[in-house]
């Protein structure tokens, strides 16, 4: 914890964000290829919770401490609780589907992957790994200024210039010159609660007109007996044989076709098929 | 330490997450791989923040975290619908637009 405080407290602490960085990303990328390569999903997901975590703890290196607390709250807790919700809910744990893919594509997949790390690393990353890019440290003054290299500003000044260290810095700048943006935000959050909503409504099984009762079925009959004979008449009419050997829901069924002239004609077969075995 | 120490794992980060999405079929392990992405990208600006000194690139952190708390609850309610509705989370099943 001390470790944390100083390293987000920037200054002077060089080391205990050296020791920092390289504890959290050790965690953040082994969490990161255990959650590609895992098949139990759940597995997977709590490895991308390590994940977030571990990021959570490379913001505070990075002097964001606000930052790294709306990580554990909103990814860590809100939207990894959502994705595991979603996976017991339909109890998809295991992935079959990692083993049936083809191990050309995999190659290639893995290949591209690794060219496009490697031309990062080497075309975007090499500015900003030298000694004048140094953050938390005291810059050496006499560091070659060359052209192609950053030097590191840090968050020292803005975050001690406010009274309540880096809230305040993202405060400051997302209530003055991004308001409208935030507004947009808002408005993003609901709409996408509102679409949310209408695509887990459930859709009613009746009005699917293959289920739909049909209406010449009397309204004094006994309403058992009328939901077998419906389920009768629905296999029959699908072509699947009658499952049932009630003899009194047979007879049910067999009575009311026989007494109704507007029975539909392929019902018919399969029933009386159905009476002569009972 | 040198920032550029943060842009090499963010770098490693958002392609672990890149080969995750081309390699798994699964569509939820997809939207996870999509996070792990967004999350690299997100380091990536935080250093950007320290590097220049200036509250921007946070804010960006904070917006982005918004959009992606929008497509996650989306794309989930999309993925529960598709199941319900094919039986199969595989990503490669659905043909229908397929000439």
């Amino acid at each position: 914890m001390d470790l944390l405080a100083q390293a987000a407290s920037g200054g002077n602490s060089n080391t205990a964000e050296v020791i920092l960085f390289v504890v959290f990303a050790v965690i953040a990328l082994g969490a990161g290829i255990a959650m590609v390569t895992m098949r139990n999903i759940v597995h997977s997901a709590l490895m991308l919770v390590i994940n977030f975590l571990a990021i959570a703890g490379l913001y505070l290196g990075l002097q964001s401490a606000f930052l790294s607390i709306v990580q554990v709250i909103v990814y860590a807790g809100a939207i990894m609780v959502l994705f595991l919700f979603v996976i017991m809910l339909l109890g998809v744990d295991r992935d079959d589907l990692l083993v049936e893919s083809n191990k050309r594509h995999l190659a290639g997949a893995v290949l591209g992957a690794g060219l496009l790390a490697a031309a990062l690393l080497f075309g975007f990353v090499g500015t900003y790994t030298s000694a004048e890019s140094r953050c938390g440290d005291q810059a050496p003054a006499d560091v070659l200024r060359s052209e192609d290299t950053q030097p590191c500003v840090g968050l020292d000044e803005a975050n001690a210039a406010s009274d309540s260290g880096s809230v305040g810095v993202v405060a400051d700048r997302l209530f003055t010159r991004y308001t409208f943006p935030f507004e947009v935000a808002a408005v993003l959050l609901t709409v996408a609660t509102i679409g949310a909503m209408l695509l887990g409504r459930r859709h009613d099984r009746a009005a699917d007109p293959a289920f739909e009762p049909s209406a010449d079925v009397p309204d004094d009959i006994d309403v058992e007996v009328a939901m077998a004979a419906l389920e009768s008449q629905r296999r029959a009419a699908a072509g699947a044989p009658l499952v049932t050997d009630d003899p009194d829901v047979v007879a049910a069924d067999r009575a009311r076709i026989l007494d109704d002239e507007t029975a539909d004609p392929s019902a018919d077969p399969s029933a009386e098929e159905d009476g002569e075995d009972a | 330490m040198p920032i550029g120490y943060y842009f090499a794992l963010s770098a490693m980060m958002f392609c672990i997450g890149l080969a995750g999405v081309l390699v798994r079929r699964n569509a939820i392990v997809l939207f996870m791989c999509v996070e792990l992405m967004l999350n690299a990208v997100n380091l990536t600006l935080a250093g950007g923040s320290r590097l220049w000194g200036g509250a921007d690139g946070q804010v960006f952190v904070f917006f982005v975290i918004v959009v992606a708390a929008a497509e996650v609850v989306v794309g989930l309610a999309l993925i529960v619908n598709i199941f319900f509705r094919r039986g199969t989370l595989d990503v490669d099943a659905p043909r229908l637009l397929k000439g």
